[in-house]
């Protein structure tokens, strides 16, 4: 670790708050990548072990027993087996959860690195060119703000199909505004600054420009914007699948989330337990990001 | 108005004539680079055996003006928009200027209310906090600004089901359309949906209303103020609220189009409330396209033309401000 980033880090353990966040991202990331070798096959269907509840908790079921030629009623506990409980098809939750963590994170990282790379090279380019440059990729912007930001990813999932790369590429291409206005501004008040008047001076032309000594300069800002973009992508995601626009391939929490929704009498814990993990993680993600920034903000 | 205003205010309503024009073009551009129209391969399966799709198909563009050249096509679209013809809904078989005449309503109940709801909270308790820095009901609050700003709206809203309609029976799980929209009847069936869409914006409101109203009360003005013996609510009243709310009216329209849209879009499908989203989200799998580019253009216009208002609004509510 070089000494900058030793600095930032030191700044940065001081909030209590951004290191518990940052602490539950590593370890939610961890059970992504590695949890699925663990649990059992989340798509195996099981309708003698279905609406099982979480462990702690017991249901009423009733259900017509073909023998006595009667409806019987049995409580359900909750069982280690399955400790998260199983939805109306007997598929483990525990297992849906954690390869749903992996598809959320997948697409809240990807989406959220393309969003970024857009905006930070038209966020740059704009502040270091200037004129007609600016002025087209800063209309273009505006125009693209107009657009309410989940209005406009529906409309564009709808024409352009619902495949998860495409919903990343989506998320990318739409999301990017924000990104772009906040480099841009922040490249602006670099870019009066002595050491990119010498640059030019010594004959460096546009690219190594750009590259070598803007885009470091406001690495700290992106840092910050992509941590805190992130939730609001993922949150993007789910929204898609809840209303049924997500890739019906993979079973995101926002996926999980919609099945539950209409099973809400009777298993309720399928419909809770990924708004929860959502809500958790999109805490982590703002609670790390307030703390990135304050840990950057040389006036703190 | 000084005629420098009037110069601002005509720079303002071109510049939002082009961002219009620009609105216009993208999403022409998106409908005519996407795949093309699930409609009308509908269209052609349900009106043909296998052997003439094709045909069908384009006879169908050639009634829908496919055909003629892209330009052609894009001076037709944008004519007809601004005609106030915005196509036929095949899936209500209805203009889908009719059918947004009739749903639009639901749509501005539900997002004046949450607003109203909202932005009173909002302001409410971020004065409160601010002006009892660090207390007990300070933590707190901010505590819960961070919750309610993290807390999905569409998850909220399930839970908000799930607790107060099939757990404790106090509210239907769904809305009931034959109560009167904005009558007091149908406040009951309201009140879950404004607390779903309305908590996010809430906590936002309350965190930026806490700091602006925390700024200026360290301002000059209110040390003069306390000098002269104003009684603290007059002090916070006259002089901090007045000032601490032009940042946040710029917050809650930006607000408007970045989240509140989305999350009404949400809200209106959990609770079956008839309004623009639900009919946006009915001719997603109709795959009635015409319906779903109408409610996009909606959304974008209504953020244009607030974009403007606030805009315009500044120039009289803050002397301060200059216009080049």
């Amino acid at each position: 670790m070089n000494r900058l980033a030793k600095y930032y880090w030191s700044r940065l353990k001081r909030n209590r708050l951004a290191v518990a966040g940052m602490i539950y991202i590593i370890i939610l990331i961890l059970i992504a990548i590695l949890g699925p070798y663990f649990t059992p096959d989340p798509n195996k269907v099981n309708f003698a072990e279905k609406n099982i509840p979480p462990i702690g908790f017991s249901i009423k079921q009733s259900y017509y027993d073909a023998k006595k030629g009667e409806f019987t009623t049995v409580v359900v506990h909750g069982n280690l087996e399955h400790p998260l409980g199983t939805d109306d098809k007997g598929r483990d939750l525990l297992s849906m959860l954690v390869s749903g963590a992996r598809v959320s994170l997948y697409i809240g990282i990807l989406a959220t690195g393309v969003a970024i790379l857009i905006g930070a090279v038209i966020g740059v380019s704009s502040a270091y060119f200037g004129g007609a440059v600016d002025n087209v990729l800063m209309r273009f912007t505006d125009i693209m703000m107009t657009f309410p930001f989940f209005l406009l990813l529906v409309f564009v999932v709808f024409i352009f199909g619902q495949s998860i790369n495409l919903i990343i590429l989506i998320i990318g291409l739409t999301g990017w505004t924000g990104t772009a206005r906040l480099v841009r501004s922040e490249a602006l008040s670099i870019r009066t600054r002595e050491f990119i008047q010498a640059a030019i001076v010594l004959g460096a032309d546009s690219k190594r420009i750009i590259l070598r000594h803007m885009i470091p300069n406001v690495i700290s800002v992106i840092i910050v914007i992509a941590t805190l973009s992130i939730p609001g992508v993922i949150l993007a995601e789910a929204a898609l699948s809840f209303i049924g626009l997500g890739d019906p391939t993979v079973a995101s929490w926002g996926r999980i989330l919609n099945a539950g929704q209409d099973t809400l009498d009777t298993t309720w814990w399928v419909a809770v337990e990924p708004g929860i993990l959502l809500f958790l993680t999109v805490l982590a993600f703002n609670f790390l990001g307030d703390g990135l920034r304050d840990a950057f903000d040389p006036n703190k | 108005m000084t005629a420098t205003m009037r110069k601002y205010i005509i720079k303002r309503l071109i510049y939002s004539a082009f961002i219009a024009w620009g609105i216009f073009t993208v999403t022409f551009v998106l409908l005519r680079i996407g795949p093309s129209s699930p409609a009308d391969r509908y269209l052609a399966t349900m009106g043909a055996g296998k052997g003439d799709i094709e045909e069908i198909i384009t006879a169908l563009e050639t009634r829908q003006g496919l055909d003629k050249p892209i330009y052609v096509q894009y001076v037709d679209y944008v004519t007809n928009l601004l005609h106030g013809d915005w196509g036929w809904s095949f899936s209500t078989s209805m203009p889908v200027m009719d059918l947004i005449r009739i749903h639009w309503i639901y749509s501005f109940q539900l997002i004046l209310l949450s607003m109203i709801f909202a932005a009173l909270l909002g302001i409410v308790i971020g004065i409160y906090s601010a002006v009892n820095q660090y207390s007990r009901i300070d933590y707190l609050s901010t505590f819960f600004s961070f919750v309610g700003i993290s807390i999905p709206n569409f998850w909220l809203g399930i839970m908000l089901i799930l607790i107060f309609s099939v757990k404790l029976g106090i509210f239907r799980t769904y809305y009931d359309t034959s109560l009167p929209v904005f009558s007091f009847e149908n406040l009951k069936n309201l009140v879950l949906p404004v607390i779903t869409l309305g908590t996010g914006s809430m906590a936002a409101y309350t965190r930026y209303v806490r700091s602006s109203t925390l700024e200026n009360l360290k301002k000059d003005f209110v040390r003069t103020a306390k000098a002269k013996g104003l009684p603290e609510r007059t002090i916070i009243w006259r002089h901090v609220f007045r000032n601490a709310m032009l940042p946040i009216v710029t917050i809650i329209m930006f607000d408007l189009s970045g989240v509140v849209f989305g999350g009404a879009y949400l809200t209106e499908i959990i609770f079956g409330i008839p309004g623009l989203g639900q009919i946006s989200f009915n001719a997603i799998f109709a795959g009635d396209y015409a319906v779903v580019v109408a409610v996009t253009l909606i959304g974008a216009f209504i953020t244009l033309l607030f974009n403007l208002i606030t805009d315009i609004s500044y120039t009289f509510l803050d002397p301060r401000i200059r216009y080049e």
